[in-house]
């Protein structure tokens, strides 16, 4: 043994781990569009880490990406360009792994709208609606409390429950059908699902991610001038990721649409049954940086009824914890 | 015969005209001829002798086994154990290599052709007789002679005792064999440690391998093996002879996922904590007295009080590592017993348990890979990196658990492999099977010694050490029989006047009845000869030397008679010679201090809290 080696040597192992378990691509937030949240979303980290994200997104089809409930506008055309910054906040309840986060969403939106058999451009510009999200886990590795739980972190099989709520006070014109903000408290409940196959070691990780979830909408009263009503419209998520290297993982995604047909004063639309499938690259920048690239896209959409959506998405996401951003000074000292 | 030249690092060690000579004359030959011809005959079977299973565990600790003192689960070897004796005062070599030659020749290791391990064979001593590396040809093999005495032989496991045909287990007595030629490796591929020999060697028969069996994993093939060689020739009335020398629980820490996990967190307490626990089992289990105290940590490692948590986990992760090496050694150990029982074997079956060396706390892969820029450090790179806490386990990776816990391994003891502190040699030993007859689950603190296993098998087998092999004059051996004491009619097969000595990498000591002397080098050591009284002292603790010049002189002259009769090389390199200006300077180890570490947070009585006004 060296002198400049002490027998603690293998502790530099530990800020690999941290870093990794720092790595945030876990804090990628919801986004609108396919209004699916990234595969990795709902690996857990060290509690009282903090997470910012950055994404935009530009995106086209036949539906208002910023309106979860995805209603159909049959023959319109929109285009996009969506940013939406957020916070999150990893901690631990009951020794529960547990998160809240609130996501800003904000940007332009511009299309053609047919309303009544007329067919208008319209746009909108501005914030759309903050939802809040509250995620604990109920199955699976106890929260990471200290360190040394997050360098035992393991998924293997683990389940959240998981509650969303959108404060309607984004940007809405009742004039327009076409809006940033929807003008109706919604949300949805769901369970994340995590099943780590095989190893968990950076370069080898594979996991199966589910995220079934029930969309719930109130009414808007004043959805130029009518009243809009959306049923339950149940969503499942699946995502088959896989390290490509130590940094650089890549995933498979799938997205399904049933129910959620829209009434607009007393006229029932069509129940959403979509299937759309996407891909997604992340990339672990540095120990408090992450990027993704994906692209998402719904199939057998031809009819004109159906929905149309896709997505270009890019994220950048910065994460952070006092305790390790304490050693990382004292270890450039 | 070639005449010997003893050189030493340290000084002129006399020659003698001939070392076989020698002996005679010091008398010592005299105690091998009456080993020649058994004074004690083994109570066996009258129509069949017994077959000898040797479990040869690679750096396993002095208290790794349950019935050692360790947290450790081992039933299948505690099964043994309370079914037979264990043994306290058992030594081997400091390391590998040397310990198998003396094991398989009965032969002391600077004539037998390891005075040196191959790896790290001095300039002064290459060429040199006794020096070759590997088991040369002056010496039978105990196989070889059990062989001659009607038995199957059997090896499966770790063979490091050379590579060329003919140096390998079936050119030295093995009838079968499934063997690492190297020292260590991978335990799933053939993958090794340098870019100079980067495949380990694998025979097979008596055939090197091209590729290793589908779904290889050592501990595993090698019990499949033993049990396929012996269920090939059960039944044909003769005994058999099986080493099984596992690779386990060497480093890399390799094993299957499920065995990885079965002491979470149990070593975050610390080093510390895991020693103390197991010295009050062993003092429980009557493995050591009630008054002894551990040795003291080595300076260098820090008390795990004042790591933090993390710190902790990631280095009690190793240690979980360790402990299921062995719990996964134990499971097949325990393979192998429940196939004799499942045939009928296993009560005419003796075995013996022991670890080859004190436990590794030796970086060896840092040594090997830790310059970067080297080719090894290259290789090391491309097939030893997987360095990741959750993939310790997996091929390429390498994970040992350092000085901190080879010191819990060999608790009580001081120091560990390769050095020549109680914890580098001494060793656990269990002896079970027909020809022990002292009360089953027994502890016997007898002086015993690897060597004695020659002569002990030999009697087993109802045959003797000759003089010639093969038309070869073959050297004395050094070791004595057990069979008187493991008949009851003797407590140790040692008296005090017989000695024990070692000498590896230029470390060397001297055991005579309580008293030992070592000489290491710095910073480990001091550099100069320290004495100890065992009986008193057994985690060499007090040096003696200035207050006892007398037994130090009378010591001092035991290593001579010792090395002279032995063929001593002092190395003039060694793989210690720097470690002085490696290790912190040494200081005492003194607990509690500084106390600035250690003062817990003063709290003023509530009574007198108040706010600023």
């Amino acid at each position: 043994m060296k002198n400049d080696e002490s027998p603690l040597r293998p502790v530099h192992w530990f800020w690999f781990v941290v870093a990794t378990m720092l790595s945030f691509s876990a804090f990628l937030l919801p986004s609108e569009a396919l209004a699916q949240v990234p595969a990795r979303f709902y690996w857990k980290n060290l509690s009282n880490s903090n997470g910012v994200p950055v994404i935009v997104q530009s995106v086209s089809g036949n539906t208002n990406p910023f309106d979860h409930s995805a209603i159909v506008t049959p023959g319109a055309n929109f285009d996009v360009t969506l940013a939406l910054v957020g916070y999150a906040r990893t901690f631990s309840l009951h020794n529960r792994a547990t998160m809240f986060a609130i996501l800003a969403p904000m940007g332009r939106i511009s299309g053609d709208v047919t309303d009544a058999g007329r067919t208008t451009k319209q746009s909108a510009a501005g914030f759309g609606d903050p939802m809040f999200e509250f995620d604990i886990n109920l199955h699976g590795p106890r929260a990471q409390k200290l360190l040394p739980d997050a360098i035992r972190y393991q998924p293997g099989f683990s389940i959240d429950l998981l509650g969303d709520l959108a404060l309607p006070i984004g940007h809405y014109d009742s004039k327009q059908s076409l809006n940033l903000g929807q003008n109706r408290w919604y949300g949805r409940i769901g369970a994340p699902i995590v099943w780590q196959l095989g190893p968990w070691v950076p370069g080898r990780r594979t996991t199966l991610e589910f995220l079934p979830t029930v969309w719930l909408f109130a009414e808007n009263n004043d959805f130029v001038g009518k009243t809009l009503k959306s049923d339950p419209l149940f969503q499942l998520d699946g995502h088959f990721t896989r390290d490509l290297t130590e940094n650089f993982w890549a995933a498979f995604d799938t997205v399904w649409f049933a129910g959620g047909k829209a009434t607009i004063d007393g006229v029932a639309g069509e129940n959403r049954n979509n299937l759309g499938l996407g891909l997604t690259a992340g990339y672990k920048i540095n120990d408090n940086l992450g990027l993704t690239f994906g692209y998402k896209s719904t199939i057998n959409d031809s009819a004109p009824d159906a929905l149309r959506l896709n997505q270009f998405s890019f994220s950048l996401v910065y994460g952070w914890n006092s305790v390790v951003e304490g050693m990382n000074r004292l270890k450039h000292e | 015969m070639k005449t010997a030249v003893l050189r030493s690092a340290h000084g002129p060690v006399r020659n003698p005209t001939n070392r076989w000579a020698f002996l005679k004359q010091s008398g010592l030959m005299g105690m091998a001829a009456a080993l020649a011809t058994p004074a004690f005959t083994f109570a066996a079977e009258p129509h069949r002798p017994p077959n000898i299973v040797i479990i040869l565990g690679d750096d396993m600790g002095y208290a790794d086994m349950g019935s050692f003192g360790s947290e450790i689960k081992t039933p299948n070897l505690d099964s043994l154990a309370k079914d037979g004796v264990r043994f306290t005062n058992f030594y081997t070599n400091p390391t590998s290599s040397p310990t198998r030659s003396v094991l398989l020749t009965g032969v002391d290791s600077h004539l037998n052709g390891l005075g040196n391990m191959d790896e790290w064979a001095a300039p002064n001593q290459w060429g040199e007789e006794g020096y070759e590396g590997y088991l040369n040809n002056s010496v039978v093999t105990l196989p070889q002679l059990l062989k001659d005495a009607g038995y199957h032989t059997y090896m499966v496991g770790k063979w490091h005792l050379g590579k060329a045909p003919n140096q390998i287990p079936a050119a030295r007595g093995f009838e079968r064999d499934f063997s690492l030629l190297d020292g260590a490796g991978s335990y799933f591929d053939m993958t090794n440690f340098t870019a100079a020999s980067p495949r380990s060697v694998y025979t097979e028969n008596g055939r090197y391998l091209a590729r290793l069996p589908k779904g290889y994993f050592a501990t595993k093939t090698y019990t499949d093996k033993m049990i396929e060689f012996i269920g090939a020739n059960h039944g044909d009335g003769k005994p058999f002879f099986a080493y099984v020398a596992h690779q386990a629980p060497h480093d890399p820490y390799q094993l299957p996922r499920s065995w990885r996990n079965r002491h979470v967190g149990e070593y975050d307490k610390g080093w510390d904590a895991v020693r103390q626990a197991r010295l009050k089992k062993q003092v429980e289990l009557g493995i050591t007295s009630s008054d002894t105290q551990l040795a003291d940590r080595m300076w260098f490692v820090p008390d795990p009080i004042v790591l933090a948590p993390v710190a902790r986990a990631v280095l009690g992760k190793k240690m979980e590592l360790y402990a299921g090496m062995m719990e996964n050694l134990d499971y097949h150990v325990g393979r192998l017993i429940n196939y004799l029982k499942k045939i009928g074997e296993y009560e005419n079956t003796i075995f013996i348990v022991f670890g080859d060396n004190g436990a590794e706390g030796t970086d060896l892969f840092q040594m090997l890979a830790g310059a970067p820029g080297t080719r090894n450090y290259l290789f090391a790179a491309n097939k030893w990196a997987q360095t990741d806490i959750n993939a310790w386990g997996d091929p390429g990776s390498y994970v040992a658990y350092g000085p901190m816990w080879a010191q819990v391994s060999m608790t009580p003891f001081s120091q560990y492999k390769g050095w020549v502190g109680e914890g580098g040699i001494r060793n656990a030993l269990i002896v079970s099977g027909p020809i022990v007859k002292r009360p089953k689950g027994s502890i016997n603190n007898g002086l015993m010694h690897v060597a004695d296993l020659m002569p002990t098998l030999l009697e087993v087998a109802g045959t003797t050490y000759p003089k010639a092999y093969k038309g070869t004059e073959v050297p004395p051996l050094i070791g004595k029989s057990w069979g008187p004491m493991l008949a009851g009619q003797a407590d140790s097969p040692r008296t005090n006047q017989d000695y024990m000595a070692w000498e590896i990498f230029g470390n060397h000591a001297v055991r005579q009845g309580d008293w030992k002397i070592r000489w290491e080098y710095e910073s480990i050591g001091k550099g100069k000869w320290e004495l100890f009284n065992l009986a008193a002292d057994p985690a060499e603790k007090k040096d003696l030397a200035v207050e006892r010049p007398d037994k130090l002189g009378e010591m001092i002259a035991v290593w001579d008679t010792y090395a002279k009769a032995n063929n001593v090389i002092l190395p003039n390199r060694s793989m210690f010679e720097t470690l002085k200006d490696q290790l912190p300077p040494r200081v005492p180890v003194d607990p509690g201090y500084p106390p600035a570490n250690y003062k817990q947070q003063f709290v003023p009585p509530k009574d007198m809290m108040a706010n600023p006004k």
